[in-house]
């Protein structure tokens, strides 16, 4: 997908729409609720946006240079 | 309890060597990738861990990504789960020969620098219908990237954009025209200096999985 974290973090959106939204199912067990889905959207968002945020004010080195 | 990752074709090239160790399920000329189940909470870690096994798999198969999160009691639970919608996820896999996923985003560019910047020289009714037009010419805009992007590929489907976004799809693109839809891409944001357009990927095709 991409090589630095900045990049993964820009699409990580992109992934959880694509894990939680897609995929072919199969009948059996998801583990994530509807709710639960709900909640870790609200979770990653809330990590993206303070990365972000935080990225913005040079609170954070950037993410890349983590590496 | 196990966990699937994928349907594929079966046989196929071996598995790609990765911990937990994969399992294959054998279907009737499709198989079902597995692991055993771990207990993880979901996080951005566990999402990515996920997803490198998805693509390791990916890059030399053919695949259908199973929704995040699958589990099954056993292995004869994943085959009888499988096997009822066989001949279903078989066609559904020949859609997606030979094609990855790509996502494409559009917001505009500098939020509201489109927007008149002095509304005490005009009526507030003036201001927004100026506002509102302004918003129409980003949409148009983003619709105008619809129509190349999607001559480029084999299949696409709309999303619903988030706000700020304008606009957002996702296309089923050759594996060898990956580069040649980035280029297209690139071209595109050159062209609109209005918009902001994020594309990603090669994804597994994750939004054309489903028959």
């Amino acid at each position: 997908m991409s090589t630095t974290i900045a990049e993964r973090e820009v699409a990580l959106v992109d992934l959880v729409d694509r894990l939680l939204g897609g995929g072919v199912v199969i009948a059996g067990d998801i583990t994530l609720a509807v709710a639960d889905v709900d909640l870790v959207y609200v979770q990653l968002r809330a990590l993206i946006s303070s990365v972000a945020t935080a990225e913005e004010k040079g609170v954070l080195p950037r993410m890349g240079d983590a590496l | 309890m196990i966990e699937l990752y994928a349907i594929t074709d079966n046989p196929g090239p071996p598995l790609p060597d990765v911990a937990p160790p994969l399992e294959l399920v054998p279907i009737d000329g499709l198989a079902a990738v597995c692991t055993p189940a771990a207990d993880a909470e979901v996080s951005a870690a566990t999402l990515w861990r996920y997803e490198e096994v998805v693509e390791a798999l990916m890059a030399d198969r053919d695949l259908l990504p199973v929704r995040y999160g699958t589990r099954l009691d056993d292995e004869r639970a994943v085959a009888r789960a499988v096997n009822e919608r066989r001949d279903e996820l078989a066609a559904a896999l020949d859609r997606v020969r030979g094609a990855v996923e790509l996502s494409v985003r559009v917001a505009a560019a500098g939020t509201e620098q489109a927007s008149p910047a002095a509304p005490h020289t005009s009526s507030g009714a003036e201001y927004l219908r100026l506002r509102s037009r302004a918003k129409a010419s980003r949409d148009r805009a983003a619709r105008a990237l619809h129509e190349p992007l999607s001559a480029l590929a084999r299949a696409s489907v709309e999303g619903r954009p988030r706000p700020p976004e304008l606009f957002r799809a996702t296309y089923l693109v050759e594996r060898d025209a990956v580069e040649s839809f980035a280029e297209e891409v690139a071209g595109l944001q050159e062209a609109n200096a209005g918009l902001g357009i994020l594309c990603t990927g090669p994804w597994p095709p994750y939004s054309f999985a489903e028959p």
